[in-house]
């Protein structure tokens, strides 16, 4: 049984003036969406005032296939080969005439490069354009009831002008001024990412969703791959015990046990509650022969409490019958 | 008699065709974690959702070439995606934006778009710059 909601008679004599009414509230909503885009002083100040990134190269899109040629843009950018008529049968859905996000991403591993999406703010895409990265951005260029999804390479801005530079469909170095610029970009969430060599890191990316990148992309192209990056990582980010754990991790694959198990050692360091990091220092320690500090290292380990501390008491005892 | 057996032992091959088609990253290395292990933890997946998984890459295989990807490129696809854009497509291939530019739209539409445009709300149309 449902119930339909009660209808009330309608008197025709107010419609008129209520659609009228109706349609000006919803132009104000629209135009309120759409309000100019606010900068930080701090990104204002921190940032060159223009920058053109001019040595990203131009490809036009053919039909629906903006997605392949920003991504050739921005690949070849860093020193890939790579072109447009590669890329179509690795990104283009045909079912869907256009390409999605995921596969956007999955992309750029599949050719050796790390995507990784950067906060969804106009403060961030400045901030990466000054420091010499070019962009993937989603627009929907038209209104949400009947989207024109778009990609478009981000090389540039003008402060003064307030204005994006854009390869974008098939004119390159387009000025979009920041309103549309943002209230297209709005449309997508603000999303938009970069295509870094592992070991570049973006200049505005929190340590969490680099390690989600790097993880990403060292599950589809091995530890030794993503080694480079993990060493970036840690670096910039010396108090993240994850970084530095990785890092280990990344170094015992690549046969590194003495680098693995400094890193291991830094991570405990930054967090002495990652029990990840002392079991796997106890093991890296243990194949090294340094059975006292092996068993040292596996005894915080089974000490701390949660999901990992049954493996941890079933290495100690390896160790201690060793 | 044959259905006996059958309904015995189906279960126990989907069991094993699972198990067998999980990333073998459980122990390596003499018991260490890996760094997909801890990640996952953190974010307390449990081994089901890692089931999962594996069985959204079965169908995010199928819907590509259900939307004309070559056969032969799927394999290589899905392999480059992460588990949750593979759990993402799985889900919702069919309504996920796909970046392609080309506006298919109607007369009154076009009327519309190109209003929004000039105030600036909308980028559909090149000329109204």
């Amino acid at each position: 049984m449902i119930d339909c909601p009660e209808r009330q008679p309608t008197s025709d004599r107010n419609a008129r003036p209520a659609g009228v009414l109706a349609l000006v509230l919803m132009l104000l909503l629209l135009a309120g969406c759409a309000s100019a885009p606010r900068l930080d002083d701090t990104t204002r100040q921190a940032v060159a005032p223009r920058v053109l990134l001019d040595d990203v190269p131009f490809h036009g899109q053919r039909d629906y296939q903006c997605g392949p040629a920003s991504l050739a843009m921005t690949l070849q950018h860093d020193g890939v080969e790579t072109d447009v008529d590669t890329l179509i049968p690795q990104v283009f859905t045909p079912g869907r005439e256009g390409s999605v996000q995921p596969e956007m991403l999955a992309t750029v591993r599949r050719h050796g490069r790390i995507p990784f999406v950067i906060e969804g703010r106009l403060d961030a895409l400045l901030t990466e354009l000054d420091a010499g990265h070019p962009l993937v951005v989603m627009q929907n260029l038209s209104l949400p009831a009947w989207p024109v999804w778009h990609y478009a390479v981000a090389i540039g801005y003008d402060l003064e002008a307030r204005e994006m530079i854009l390869h974008s469909g098939m004119e390159p170095q387009r000025i979009e001024s920041f309103r549309p610029f943002d209230a297209t970009w709005a449309r997508s969430d603000r999303w938009a990412f970069v295509a870094l060599s592992p070991g570049q890191l973006p200049a505005t990316i929190s340590p969490q969703a680099a390690l989600q990148a790097i993880g990403d992309f060292e599950g589809v192209r091995g530890a030794e791959a993503a080694l480079p990056a993990w060493e970036s990582l840690s670096r910039r980010f010396p108090d993240h015990a994850m970084a530095h754990f990785a890092l280990g991790n990344a170094r015992h694959t690549a046969a590194d046990l003495e680098g693995a198990i400094s890193a291991f050692r830094d991570a405990v360091a930054a967090d002495a509650t990652l029990a990840p990091a002392w079991l796997n220092l106890g093991l890296a320690l243990s194949s090294a022969e340094r059975r006292d500090e092996a068993m040292e290292a596996l005894e915080r380990a089974a000490a701390l409490p949660g999901r990992w501390q049954e493996r941890s008491r079933e290495a100690l005892e390896r160790v201690r019958d060793k | 008699m044959m259905k006996k057996i059958c309904r015995f032992l189906s279960p126990l091959l989907i069991a094993a065709l699972v198990l067998g088609s999980l990333p073998v990253a459980a122990a390596p290395a003499g018991g260490m974690i890996t760094t997909q292990d801890a990640l996952s933890a953190e974010r307390a997946q449990s081994d089901r959702e890692r089931i999962h998984a594996v069985l959204a890459r079965d169908d995010v295989r199928d819907q590509l070439v259900a939307q004309g990807v070559d056969p032969a490129e799927v394999e290589a696809r899905v392999a480059a995606l992460s588990d949750a854009e593979a759990a993402q497509m799985a889900e919702r291939l069919d309504q996920m934006p796909a970046g392609a530019s080309v506006v298919g739209a109607l007369f009154a539409v076009f009327v519309i778009l190109l209003v929004t445009d000039i105030l600036g709300l909308t980028n559909v149309f090149p000329f109204t710059r």
